[in-house]
């Protein structure tokens, strides 16, 4: 069973993964509305791919990353869902350890499409 | 010290001690020599005696050696007892010499031969003798030569031989040694020879050195007694010793010293005697030489002045010639009178008896006195008196001597009048040189209008005139009557400068007024003088008028006036230019300072020469006033240091005032913190008839553009997101709807949220549209009379179905009539209300309230929510402003509520504003003006006069009909009510638990859970709120009597409003009257 969690503050966003992921085998969906619950998860559990937005109050995407440790970092894929498709936005990004990136608004069937091949490179 | 000590003791001590030391030296000397010598002696003697025992003692051991052996052979031969007995005896003694021997000092060599010797005699004695003599006894010869070839014999005679050696070295170790001992003999007496000749020598130079002491200090001695006697000085140091030689040179240097000083006497006395003969020879001759001097001098001053003789009462015995020619009176005249004779000019009485006075006590005097000749002309005498004194001191006669000045006093006093005349051209031409001055520095035209009257007034002797300078109408006037001068220049300017245009100045003569005439007695004439000033172009600059009493001009006077015209026409064209350029100078300061660019100007040698008050103010430099030139390292310090960025602006100014630099060019750069500003500054070269001369600076404060160009940034990224987010949700479920199959119910839900996101979007669009038509001025507003507590109401009855909040709307407005755009107004009301909710996500209640406050009215909003950070509060009503932090970004929103609400507000002629505590609420207000309408009702209600809150009768609605709500609020109003809305029974009643009510009117049928009769049961129910009286007001008939039992009154609906009034009133006037007691509640705190 593989583990993915989603981060994101807005609940219509969330649930749109949730539902764009759930079809998924073998594979359980986690979900956080902030940086803090994300946190507390990410710090009891092993996820298989962390889906992260980049804007959110209280604690904002990079912050989170820069909360975590390297070793959590290098263990676990993250992609970063950000509405700012700037170059800027995304190197900071890719510097704060995010590997995979997707700008706002996205497809869900190419969401699914990239998780599917994260997770495949996971197993 | 010691030195010192030594040199002044007596010789007698010093030789004493001297020769007693060196005898005991030579004692001490000679004892060790002889004790040592002596020691030397006895060790020889001892050593001699120890060898010659020592080599006595070998030798006997050598004999007795010999005897053993020869014994024993004996012994052999003879085989005599006897013979043995000897040589047995002979051992013995040869044993008692060995330890002898042992016993002696010895050399290894000799240690060793004495044991060899002792084991030899033991052997010998203990093995060899008996073996020997048992082969004697048995006569075995054989075996006893083989005993003697065995060695024995052998060492025997090496024993032998080396005795007889060791005796011989011996014997010439002895030889050795007392030849040794004699060549120390010698060794010896040389010494003593040695020490001897030293002690010679050192009393030799001791007596030297007695001799030199005692002789030296004699000779000199002796030296000096030849000098003094032959005369000369004696020149002798001291000595600085003590001694008797010492003291005997002080006594000498004293009685010679005390000669010289003598003789040196004598020598003075005698040389005085030679001075006092000599002046008295000197004398002599001068006296003669006087004699006849005087007697010249006598006859020169009988030639030159005039010389008389008085008594001592003043008669004349002799005068000279002179005397008679400078009096008039002959000689024969003068003689036998008084001085009184003379007329003297001038000589009082009190004058008189000053001179006698002098002459009394033996002074002489003298002075210049003028007297009238005998026949009258006057004549000026330069006067001597001297007295002549008797041996007992009294005058025995006068003698007059005196000079004829008259002719220098003549000159004397045509030089003073010539003086005195110099002196006054030197006044005119001071006066005419301030003028001069006056003109050329005074750059006021009325000051120097003045200056020129008072000068011409006081050059010329005007009595009064008036100058008028024709441009400017500026007029000075000095003893004209003003009438007169008004009437001159009120005519016709034409008329006025009619003559003058033809004629520059002229002169006219008339009969003087009477008020020029003044004490005068006979009627005199008056010359008016009138002058134009005109310019090179002949035009009239100014007029002058002046009036002399009495005399004319001459043709002097004429020339120099019109001259002085000439200079004043001058000097008016250069004022006139230097206001032109002073204004022109002022326009382009003005011009620079109201600029809102900071301005400075600086050479090429980099000191600024001019700036604006625009960069003063950025920099906070005022050091520069007008026509200061700054010296480079002080502004540009100042500026620098000012400047976040100090190096680059440094660099900046550098480069842009050096040389090379000839194409502008611009930097940006911030300064201060708090504000910062951001400043645009470029540079720009200026030339002068191709010649770089300085370097302009221009600042521009580009703060605003910087903030709105950063906010334009945050504006882009804050769209981007705001709009991406809902379009996400759009697109994404729009995908899921297309691309998957799922329930029906999923379906609806999908939709629904497309809807609500797609919703969403548009109302961000029509944000930031409305935004954009605000402020493009393209917005329309329908402006139109409209009641703001009903419309209030009917913004807060849309929010009726609310969960989470309830409004509660408290209405003491008695004048709600507003002119505003309906629709608007409703957006902002709607706009602030959602803020509330949205921001007060912890607390239920809102409350707005309307009150008047003069002309206006005010309608708040107040939450207790989240609440804004101070420093925020400002900035709110900004565009893309929202309040930065947390909680309420996760809030969200366009940021642009609050400045479209500011925008419609203020259009309307209202204003807006924020009050807030982070953490407890905030509270948005906003004012209209309210509009007097004629007959409106509120006009002339009492009640209006009574402002102070406190005092309204508060009273709750509880009504959920949001148009009867409205129309009895109306009512209630008009009659000084204030009133509080509530649609919800429980909200109602908490309410009513806070705030002190007179009375509460209950609409039956409320909402679906509670209705008005639960409101009414849970009033009565809590003690706190149970003697609130209750009106009902319900479409209902009167139903259950029990029920209505504790109601005050009840009202079925349809009723008019004012039966409603009516019964709050009476309500109200019970407890005025202290019949009917409403006890507020005990919490007595007001919801306000």
């Amino acid at each position: 069973m593989q583990k993915v969690l989603i981060v994101d503050d807005e609940d219509v966003l969330r649930m749109l993964i949730e539902d764009t992921l759930e079809d998924l085998e073998e594979v359980e969906l986690h979900t956080a509305e902030n940086g803090r619950e994300a946190m507390n998860k990410l710090s009891g559990n092993n996820f298989d791919l962390v889906i992260l937005d980049y804007m959110m109050p209280e604690l904002t995407g990079i912050e989170l990353l820069g909360l975590l440790s390297e070793e959590v970092k290098a263990a676990t894929p993250i992609l970063m869902l950000t509405a700012k498709a700037q170059e800027g936005d995304r190197s900071r990004a890719r510097e704060a350890g995010a590997r995979y990136f997707m700008p706002k608004p996205f497809s869900p069937m190419e969401l699914l499409q990239i998780v599917e091949g994260i997770l495949g490179d996971q197993k | 010290m010691i030195r010192n000590s030594f040199g002044n003791m007596s010789i007698k001590n010093k030789y004493f001690r001297i020769i007693a030391g060196l005898i005991s030296l030579v004692l001490l000397s000679g004892m060790g020599l002889f004790i040592y010598i002596n020691a030397e002696q006895s060790t020889l003697d001892r050593n001699q005696d120890a060898l010659q025992h020592k080599a006595g003692t070998i030798n006997e051991m050598a004999v007795t050696l010999n005897e053993v052996f020869f014994r024993a052979r004996g012994y052999s031969l003879l085989k005599s007892g006897n013979e043995l007995q000897m040589a047995y005896d002979a051992l013995d003694k040869l044993k008692v010499v060995l330890s002898d021997y042992s016993a002696l000092k010895l050399s290894a060599e000799e240690a060793s031969f004495k044991s060899e010797l002792e084991t030899f005699v033991d052997e010998y004695q203990n093995v060899i003798l008996p073996k020997a003599i048992g082969f004697v006894e048995q006569d075995d010869y054989t075996s006893l030569r083989a005993l003697a070839s065995e060695g024995n014999t052998q060492a025997v005679n090496e024993f032998l031989t080396y005795t007889k050696a060791y005796k011989m070295r011996s014997d010439k170790q002895l030889s050795d040694m007392v030849d040794h001992s004699l060549k120390r003999t010698n060794e010896f007496t040389l010494l003593a020879f040695g020490l001897s000749t030293m002690l010679l020598l050192l009393f030799t130079l001791m007596i030297w050195r007695i001799l030199k002491i005692l002789i030296d200090p004699i000779v000199k001695l002796e030296a000096a007694s030849n000098s003094l006697a032959a005369g000369e000085a004696v020149l002798l140091g001291k000595l600085h010793k003590q001694d008797e030689i010492g003291r005997l040179y002080e006594a000498f240097l004293n009685m010679a010293h005390s000669i010289q000083d003598k003789e040196e006497e004598l020598m003075m006395q005698n040389e005085e005697l030679h001075a006092q003969q000599d002046e008295l020879q000197d004398q002599q001759f001068k006296l003669e030489r006087s004699l006849s001097e005087i007697e010249s001098m006598m006859k020169a001053l009988d030639q030159s002045s005039a010389v008389a003789i008085l008594s001592p009462k003043g008669i004349f015995t002799h005068t000279n010639e002179n005397m008679s020619d400078y009096t008039g009176y002959k000689n024969s005249e003068l003689i036998g009178f008084t001085f009184r004779l003379l007329d003297l000019k001038n000589m009082e009485a009190a004058r008189m008896q000053q001179i006698v006075g002098k002459l009394s006590t033996g002074g002489v005097w003298s002075d210049e006195v003028e007297l009238g000749m005998k026949n009258g002309t006057p004549a000026w005498l330069h006067m001597t008196i001297m007295p002549y004194l008797n041996d007992e001191g009294k005058i025995y006669q006068y003698i007059l001597i005196a000079n004829n000045i008259t002719s220098m006093k003549n000159v004397q006093q045509k030089l003073a009048e010539t003086l005195k005349n110099t002196e006054l051209t030197k006044i005119m031409l001071e006066r005419s040189n301030q003028l001069n001055h006056d003109i050329t520095y005074t750059l006021d035209k009325q000051e120097f209008a003045e200056k020129f009257i008072e000068f011409m007034n006081r050059q010329y002797a005007f009595d009064s005139s008036v100058f008028f300078l024709v441009k400017d109408e500026i007029t000075v006037v000095k003893g004209v009557p003003l009438a007169n001068v008004e009437r001159y220049l009120g005519s016709e300017s034409g008329n006025m400068l009619y003559r003058m245009q033809t004629e520059k100045s002229y002169i006219i003569k008339r009969p003087a007024t009477e008020r020029e005439q003044g004490i005068a007695p006979e009627p005199v004439q008056s010359y008016d003088y009138y002058s134009t000033v005109v310019n090179a172009g002949n035009e009239v600059l100014a007029v002058f008028c002046g009036t002399r009493v009495g005399h004319s001009f001459n043709d002097e006077e004429i020339n120099e006036i019109k001259g002085m015209m000439n200079r004043v026409g001058l000097a008016i064209e250069r004022l006139f230019m230097y206001e032109e350029i002073e204004h022109g100078r002022r326009l382009n300061r003005d011009i620079v300072n109201n600029v809102n660019e900071g301005i400075q100007f600086v050479q090429m040698d980099g000191d600024m020469l001019q700036m604006n008050q625009a960069l003063a103010q950025l920099f906070d430099y005022h050091d520069w006033s007008e026509g200061d030139l700054i010296p480079q390292e002080r502004w540009t310090g100042h500026f620098i240091r000012m400047a976040n960025e100090s190096e680059e602006l440094e660099l900046f100014y550098q480069k842009a005032m050096s040389e090379h630099f000839i194409e502008s060019s611009s930097m940006k750069y911030s300064i201060g913190k708090d504000p910062l500003k951001h400043v645009d500054m470029y540079a720009i070269p200026v030339f002068r008839r191709e010649t770089r001369f300085g370097t302009l600076f221009v600042h521009r404060d580009i703060t605003r553009e910087y903030e709105l160009d950063v906010m334009k940034s945050e504006l882009v990224s804050t769209v981007s997101h705001e709009l991406r987010t809902p379009l996400s949700s759009v697109l994404g479920f729009t995908e899921l709807l297309l691309s998957k199959t799922m329930k029906p119910e999923k379906q609806l839900k999908y939709l629904e949220t497309i809807h609500r996101e797609a919703q969403r979007l548009t109302d961000l669009i029509n944000d930031f549209l409305d935004l954009q038509r605000m402020e493009s001025g393209t917005q329309q507003y329908n402006q139109e009379p409209l009641n703001l507590s009903e419309l209030i109401l009917g913004v807060i009855n849309q929010y009726k179905l609310s969960v989470s909040h309830t409004i509660l709307l408290e209405d003491e407005a008695h004048n709600a009539e507003v002119e505003a755009d309906r629709d608007k107004i409703v957006q902002v009301m709607t706009n602030l209300l959602s803020n509330a909710i949205k921001f007060s996500p912890g607390a239920s209640e809102i409350k707005v309230s309307l009150y008047n406050e003069g002309e206006r009215i005010i309608v708040q909003i107040q939450d207790h929510g989240l609440g804004i950070p101070k420093n925020q509060i400002g900035q709110l009503f900004q565009k893309f402003r929202r309040v930065d932090n947390s909680a309420s970004k996760r809030i969200g929103g366009t940021g642009l509520g609050l400045a479209i609400c500011k925008e419609i507000i203020e259009k309307q002629k209202g204003s807006i504003g924020i009050e807030s505590e982070e953490g407890e609420g905030s509270t948005v207000w906003f004012s209209l003006p309210v509009l007097y309408t004629s007959g409106s009702r509120h006009e002339d209600d009492p009640v209006r006069l009574n402002t102070e809150k406190e005092q309204k009768p508060n009273v709750m609605i509880v009504e959920d009909d949001y148009s009867l709500s409205l129309l009895l609020s109306e009512e209630l109003k008009g009659k000084g009510f204030r009133v509080t809305h509530h649609y919800h029974p429980q909200q109602a009643f908490d309410q009513a638990l806070k705030t002190p009510f007179v009375a509460i009117v209950v609409d039956l049928m409320l909402g679906e859970e509670l209705d008005g009769w639960d409101l009414i049961r849970m009033l009565k129910n809590d003690e706190r709120t149970e003697h609130v009286p209750i009106v009902i007001s319900s479409a209902l008939d009167k139903a259950d009597k029990n029920r209505i039992n504790n109601v005050q009154k009840y009202l079925t609906k349809p009723y008019p409003p004012n039966e409603l009034t009516g019964t709050l009133q009476e309500i109200v006037d019970n407890i005025r009257q202290g019949t009917g007691e409403v006890l507020f509640p005990d919490s007595g705190h007001s919801g306000e």
